[in-house]
């Protein structure tokens, strides 16, 4: 999960140092380096999604730190850390929704960056908090999508009707988009993410604010993907639904990668993975102290 | 309980100027000074109208009742811009119905616009005192003018909460306030009309049109209290008391219907969630984006649906369909009023600016499918076509007609030629700042009139000034024209006519690859420049 060991050049003129792979700059400052773009493809070939030293500042703080991770081909992802540890804005990196400040990504065996125009075709995406095309109707939308993308309108016709069915979303009719539930969104948006049958879907807070039933449609429609041979990237904080879906699993905190591996290798000899991510984030001991008067104030 | 919600209200008001720049700051302040002198200027014209009792009376009769209209109106067109309108705010609060009314009440009454109201109010006092020593009962009467203002407005936006919290009472509010604008026009081309007519035939219609207007409304309960003071003077008792209940009688029944209204909307869920225009299905279409042509379609036909059923894309083109058929009538009287279709020609181009923020964050869903120069120019010369086949329809209607009406065929052509360059190069330029310059757009839509977004109006204003130089700019081989049709020979306008399309044309072609470059390169930032638009 590590940046590759391999001949290197300087890319930036940054000043923070990535994980094991720093050389000198002119003024004696610490550079990030990187493998030389032809080797990184050759060596993340069997990696779903490879990325390295992504960074993204804002104001002079870093919000995702020179992280390098490894997604293995088929493999369902859990991203998974506190608010603002950087999830969002790595996925939104990866996605081309947002431009990295440094770093690659290289997805399905494409610079995400270099090549964009090839790279959309591999991902379906999901991003969390981001309208759609609201006057539309689900069924509307998913045409307009597919065509945009260049599928034929009888395939997308009849993919969408499929998906449409299989998502639970027949009952939604003709209904706007702007009048669909929070659920309802969530599974429209995931239909128009597979509607081009990607290798990859990356998906932002996928259950989040969705109702059960939502949910558990959500899930058994990702897990098929899954086992059809499709790569699982999704950000969640309920470690629960991460332990129980997710092969392999990473934990981000304050920008950076703190762990990441198989899901039994990150939670290692703790209870569950709720206990080893809070050992790891540092927060074995919130909410605790205070608040004596809790509970025997009269008013 | 009351001071607090005047002390909430003050903070809202306040806290715009408590978070601007230095320099915003210095603009508000400049813009205040300007609002002082102007309500200086209005107070002056009242007390220069205590000298004519009877004007006065009219002027103060016709000010209460539109003032009445505007204070109901106003949170119908701009529903959101302050806080304190909406009751579900207040549904939490451990308060009776009694208490947050009259917190209401008092907190209705603090702010930029009440105190003009009441400056305003004052001057109108003055006007109605013939003697000094009407001024208190003058004030009095402007007072309770001001109440009784407060009360039906709030009692008005208490009863229609639960609509406008909807997108589609949102909506109706959005054609409520195009329609008003829209009256607007009218009126003002009416009663330009009828000065016109007036000062020709030596009369003033206008006038007494105007008077009899407003000893109609001198019955109604604002109108009542602005003949107080006169009626009192006059010693006429009679219609005194009938002055004096109309208005109480209003303020009681505004008072009731405001308390009962908002009692519903604190125990009463909205249900105006359901569509209020449900796909039929049909729209979907077959053109499919895999060549320049397709791509074309599939945005033309896009644009075509959601301006249909999206309110804020279909109001400004009813708007600029209006100016373009009414206000050249009302700038130019007399000949070569069909010259002046060039600025709704500019308007109509406007039409396509600013074209990846008016979905908000929706762009997204371009931004994951696609990222080629085919179908990012397709977009752009999908987005200048579907604008630039009703804008032509709307120019050539609007020439003709001006042509007809003012008797100026010959100038047809060219007329014809100058706005439709315009038109067309304003297109191709609000093509390429909507990439180079975007702005947000408020998604709320809380107001037809709130679009900006706060911290980039600079930006507006730039685009905009882009798109109308721009439009200048194809537009002048057809100005030449235009000039040597009318210094030479009106012979000189069909090659107006001639040039200026295709000047135009050929800058929406080579500009349309401008503006995909433009938007393949910058995609992430224009998403986040718009994005700000769903959070106001």
């Amino acid at each position: 999960m590590s940046g590759e060991a391999t001949d290197r050049i300087p890319v930036t003129t940054g000043t923070m140092t990535a994980k094991g792979s720093s050389v000198t700059g002119p003024g004696g400052s610490a550079l990030p380096s990187y493998p030389r773009p032809e080797q990184l493809l050759e060596t993340v070939g069997g990696a779903a999604v490879a990325i390295r030293g992504l960074t993204k500042v804002y104001d002079g703080r870093p919000v995702v730190d020179h992280i390098d991770l490894d997604v293995p081909v088929g493999s369902f992802f859990g991203l998974v850390g506190p608010n603002g540890a950087g999830k969002t804005t790595t996925l939104s990196m990866i996605t081309g929704l947002l431009r990295p400040d440094e770093g690659r990504i290289i997805m399905a065996g494409v610079d995400v960056w270099a090549d964009p125009v090839t790279a959309k075709t591999k991902m379906g995406v999901l991003p969390d908090g981001l309208r759609l095309f609201e006057r539309l109707s689900g069924p509307e939308l998913l045409s307009y999508l597919g065509r945009l993308r260049g599928i034929p309108a009888d395939t997308v016709t009849s993919r969408a009707k499929e998906l449409i069915a299989v998502l639970d979303l027949d009952e939604a009719g003709s209904k706007l988009v702007a009048d669909y539930s929070t659920g309802m969104r969530k599974k429209i948006t995931l239909a128009a993410a597979l509607l081009h049958a990607p290798p990859i879907l990356l998906l932002d807070e996928p259950l989040e604010a969705v109702d059960p039933v939502s949910a558990r449609v959500i899930r058994t429609v990702l897990s098929r993907y899954t086992a059809g041979g499709g790569t699982v990237i999704f950000s969640s904080h309920v470690m629960a639904l991460v332990e129980d879906l997710c092969s392999h699993v990473a934990v981000m905190g304050h920008g950076r990668i703190v762990a990441s591996g198989k899901v039994a290798e990150v939670r290692g000899s703790a209870a569950s993975l709720d206990d080893a991510f809070m050992h790891l984030v540092g927060a074995d001991d919130v909410a605790e102290g205070g608040l004596e008067w809790l509970g025997s104030s009269p008013a | 309980m009351v001071g607090i919600f005047a002390g909430l209200k003050w903070r809202l008001v306040s806290s715009r100027f408590r978070a601007a720049s230095g320099a915003t700051k210095g603009w508000l302040v400049v813009g205040w000074c300007v609002a002082v002198l102007a309500l200086g200027l209005v107070v002056f014209g009242f007390v220069a109208l205590r000298t004519n009792p009877a004007l006065a009376r009219t002027a103060v009769v016709s000010l209460f009742t539109v003032q009445m209209l505007s204070w109901v109106l106003a949170p119908l067109v701009a529903f959101g811009l302050d806080e304190t309108v909406d009751p579900a705010r207040f549904a939490l609060l451990p308060l009776t119905t009694a208490t947050l009314q009259r917190g209401l009440l008092v907190s209705s009454l603090v702010g930029y616009l009440p105190v003009a109201n009441a400056v305003v109010m004052v001057g109108a006092a003055i006007a109605l005192s013939t003697t000094w020593a009407l001024l208190p009962i003058a004030l009095i009467c402007a007072a309770v003018q001001l109440l009784l203002c407060v009360i039906v407005s709030r009692a008005a936006s208490a009863s229609m909460a639960g609509l406008m919290a909807g997108r589609r009472g949102r909506d109706l509010g959005m054609v409520v306030g195009s329609l008003l604008f829209l009256v607007y026009i009218g009126l003002s081309f009416a009663l330009n009309q009828t000065a016109s007519s007036a000062s020709s035939n030596g009369s003033s219609a206008i006038g007494s049109g105007i008077t009899s207007l407003s000893r109609a409304l001198s019955w109604g309960p604002n109108g009542a209290l602005a003949t107080i003071p006169s009626t009192l003077h006059d010693s006429n008792w009679g219609r005194l008391l009938v002055a004096l209940l109309t208005p109480t009688a209003a303020v009681v029944i505004g008072w009731w219907w405001w308390a009962t209204a908002l009692r519903k909307s604190l125990t009463t869920l909205p249900s105006t969630t359901e569509g209020s225009a449900p796909s039929d299905g049909k729209a979907s279409g077959t053109a499919v984006a895999s060549s320049l042509r397709g791509m074309v379609s599939l945005v033309i036909a896009r644009d075509r649906l959601l301006t249909w059923r999206d309110p804020m894309r279909r109001i400004p083109w009813i708007i600029v369909a209006a100016l373009a058929v009414l206000w050249p009538l009302l700038v130019v009287r007399g000949h070569g009023s069909l010259f002046a279709v060039a600025f709704p020609a500019v308007m109509m181009g406007l039409q396509a600016g600013n074209q990846f923020a008016v979905e908000g964050t929706g762009l997204w869903l371009h931004m994951v499918a696609f990222a080629d120069r085919t179908r990012a120019r397709g977009e752009a010369l999908g987005h200048a076509i579907f604008v630039l086949i009703p804008g032509t329809v709307i120019v050539v209607v609007a020439v003709f007609l001006q042509a007809i009406i003012r008797d100026d065929l010959e100038w047809v052509p060219a007329a014809l030629g100058l706005c439709l360059a315009l038109m067309l190069g304003s297109v191709a330029f609000s093509g390429y700042v909507s990439a180079r310059l975007p702005y947000a757009m408020r998604q709320s839509r809380k107001s037809m009139f709130a679009n900006s977004v706060p911290g980039q109006k600079g930006r507006t204003m730039g685009s905009t000034l882009v798109s109308f130089g721009g439009g200048i700019v194809v537009a002048l081989p057809a100005l030449v024209f235009l000039v040597l049709a009318r210094a030479v020979s009106p012979v000189w306008g069909w090659a107006a006519l001639v040039v200026g399309p295709i000047s135009g044309i050929v800058a929406v072609v080579l500009v349309s690859n401008l503006t995909a470059s433009a938007y393949l390169s910058r995609t992430p930032e224009i998403l986040a420049t718009v994005a700000v638009g769903d959070r106001s």
